[in-house]
């Protein structure tokens, strides 16, 4: 028994034994478990504990943007969104020479669709062998359909952008045009470059005040005068008195801004802002608007015109002679440079100087182009000037210097900055410089020079235009060339309620049969404004009417007219 | 039991997990269409800007006028032919007369009209009063 308890015991022994041992060994599979488990706990609560927060990871909202269409260079428009300059994709030819089996065939079929390029060139370009050579820049989109036509792998386009301006010649010398590379060169394109070609900004478009309608209209009437009276120049403009913005500039020649190569000078330059020019009778509006703001005069006053005057080498005379006495608003419709003259000197040097001064005469327009044109002021301001320069001989402006300043002696004296971009605010930049009632003096008179005196062709029925026209001889070298003339007319409408200034300038026009040989402002230039008039004002919203003949009463009363007699 | 379970849990592991790339393809094939449709619209703007370049082109003034007197019989307007106030036209239907109340908003002029025209006929009766 002993025995067999021994065994038995020994048995359950060496049972319990590797029992303990197995459960042991499977304790320690746990403990090893947890073990790395709380290791894995451990670095990561250290990792958690030393590196940054990270965000918590969520699913994002997946958004899809629309591209912004990439362009180099933002759109100028005019003030109806019209526009005027936008660039366009267009693609460059360029070449791989040295993979080109056949150069001759190939510069063959080119030239057969760009005929400009020269075979000999082409051929030559083609078998240079080398990695690259440039063939067109910037060929139209059927040139380029043309051109993959051939099945050449050596022709290679290159993505490019080209400045268009779809109105061609229209506003050229406003808008300008730029190089090959997209930099203005010239107009607003040059003076906004750094605007429109930022890159950042190339979705806001530029809109200038001009409105596209009125400019063909003036331009269209400008060009057909310049061609009737053979004319070596012309120049045109239309302002919003009230504001002081350009609604129109014209220039002619003029140059198509899509292709500036070869343009000569002559077409590039700009004649109403950096054209200077002694403009004439048109001054005598500011001389008039000086001595009656001034109270040197009055309405009832005038001055004798029988004789011409003579002041030191100059001998002033009317074109228009009446040869009697002349009151006040006869001297102006009959534009007569000795009654003028005489009021000039009663009004004085400096005062005189002083006041063309504060009507930004004596500066260059503060105007938003580079080709702006000094105005040429005499050296020295004798009281021959003086006088000269009251019927606007002796002093030279640029027409948009001549349009802002008329444009202040009707609107109620507000001397508005002229602005070529679309901004109704702009007449805050505006300074008083005469009286209210000055202006609607001056009104009255522009009205009568136009029904009673020189600008009658200028007459647009129903828009009732007031006027000042405009003769002077061309300044030469030494003196005055009596045959060359630059005839203008300046004309406000409707006088009523002035909201539109429409000037016209030609350089040296000759007489034709139907002007009877004049050539002065009031046979040229007067019925180019009235013919803008008539075509624009519906456009501007100005509606014709019946005048109201009371308003000029007075100052008609005091006109005694040839034709009466 | 035990079995069932296990059969169920793993049908709706497979179920789910099949819903899932469903939706994700799904997803995935929306997004490429707005993704072709943001594409289609930056082309569209790009061949808009040519067309209004174009537009701009072919209805410049000058082409226009070349136009109109090509194929139109128009003169520019004279001034007698213009009417600065439309209700000097004869005969011009003037629209439904409604009485200005609560929810009816009348232009502001037709008010004004009316206006004195009420303050007239008062005054003319004050006169036979």
């Amino acid at each position: 028994m002993n025995t067999v308890s021994a065994y038995h015991n020994m048995t359950t022994e060496t049972h319990r034994r590797s029992a303990i041992e197995i459960a042991r060994n499977r304790l320690m599979i746990g403990v090893v478990l947890f073990c790395f488990a709380f290791l894995i706990m451990i670095g990561r609560t250290i990792e958690l504990g030393v590196s940054a927060p990270k965000p918590r990871v969520t699913a994002t909202r997946q958004v899809v943007t629309v591209p912004e269409v990439q362009i180099a260079r933002a759109d100028i428009v005019d003030r109806n969104g019209e526009i005027l300059a936008t660039n366009l994709e267009t693609a460059s030819l360029y070449a791989v020479p040295k993979d080109i089996k056949d150069p001759q065939e190939a510069a063959r079929q080119l030239v057969s669709i760009l005929p400009e390029l020269s075979y000999a060139d082409v051929e030559a370009k083609l078998s240079s062998g080398k990695k690259f050579v440039w063939l067109k820049r910037k060929l139209t989109p059927r040139q380029k359909w043309e051109v993959n036509a051939i099945g050449e792998p050596a022709f290679q386009f290159e993505r490019e952008e080209e400045r268009i301006y779809p109105h061609g010649r229209l506003a050229a010398h406003v808008l300008g045009y730029v190089d090959v590379d997209g930099n203005g060169l010239g107009g607003v394109e040059h003076f906004f470059d750094a605007k429109l070609g930022d890159k950042s900004r190339t979705s806001e478009q530029l809109q200038l005040s001009l409105d596209i309608r009125v400019q063909y209209a003036l331009a269209d009437e400008l060009q057909a005068a310049m061609r009737a009276y053979q004319a070596i120049g012309g120049a045109g403009l239309v302002m919003d008195v009230s504001t002081g913005e350009v609604i129109a500039m014209v220039s002619l020649p003029d140059y198509d801004p899509n292709n500036v190569r070869g343009v000569a000078d002559t077409e590039k330059f700009n004649r109403a802002t950096k054209g200077v020019y002694e403009l004439g009778s048109t001054f005598k509006t500011f001389t008039f608007a000086n001595a009656l703001d001034d109270g040197v005069v009055s309405m009832e006053d005038g001055y004798d015109a029988t004789k011409p005057l003579r002041i030191s080498r100059f001998l002033i005379r009317d074109d228009h002679p009446k040869e009697r006495y002349l009151t006040v608003p006869e001297i102006f419709t009959f534009s007569s440079n000795i009654g003028t003259a005489q009021m000039a000197l009663d009004i004085g040097t400096e005062r005189q100087q002083e006041f063309l001064g504060e009507l930004g005469l004596l500066q260059p327009a503060n105007v938003e182009l580079t080709e702006v044109g000094a105005p040429l002021v005499p050296p020295v301001w004798r009281k021959s000037s003086t006088m000269t320069i009251s019927y606007g001989h002796g002093l030279a402006v640029s027409p948009l210097q001549l349009a802002s300043g008329i444009s202040a002696m009707v609107n109620g004296g507000r001397l508005m900055t002229p602005t070529l971009v679309h901004n109704p605010e702009n007449w805050q930049t505006g300074k008083q410089v005469i009286a209210p009632d000055t202006s609607r003096k001056i009104r009255q008179l522009l009205r009568m020079a136009v029904t009673k005196g020189t600008g009658g062709r200028a007459d647009a029925v129903g828009y009732r235009v007031g006027g000042k026209t405009g003769t002077a001889e061309k300044a030469i070298a030494g003196g005055y060339a009596r045959k060359k003339l630059i005839s203008s007319f300046m004309g406000v409408f409707p006088m009523d309620d002035p909201q539109y200034a429409v000037f016209a300038l030609l350089d040296e026009p000759k007489g034709t049969k139907e002007t009877f040989g004049y050539r002065s402002g009031g046979w040229v230039a007067a019925p180019v404004v009235r013919n803008v008039i008539l075509r624009s004002a519906p456009l501007l919203g100005v509606s014709p009417k019946q005048e109201d003949a009371g308003l000029y009463q007075d100052v008609a009363l005091l006109i005694e007219d040839k034709k009466k007699k | 039991m035990r079995k069932t379970l296990t059969i169920f849990a793993a049908a709706t592991a497979i179920a789910s997990g099949a819903a899932v790339l469903q939706l994700k393809i799904t997803v995935q094939n929306k997004v490429d269409n707005v993704k072709e449709i943001a594409r289609q619209i930056k082309q569209d703007r790009e061949a808009i800007r040519v067309l209004e370049a174009e537009w701009a082109y072919l209805t410049t003034p000058q082409v226009l006028q070349d136009r109109s007197i090509r194929f139109l019989a128009l003169m520019p307007p004279r001034a007698k032919q213009i009417i600065a106030d439309p209700s000097l036209i004869p005969f011009r239907p003037k629209g439904l007369e409604v009485e200005a109340g609560e929810g009816v908003l009348l232009p502001a002029a037709q008010k004004e009209l009316k206006s004195s025209k009420e303050k007239k006929s008062k005054q003319t009766e004050g006169q036979t009063l």
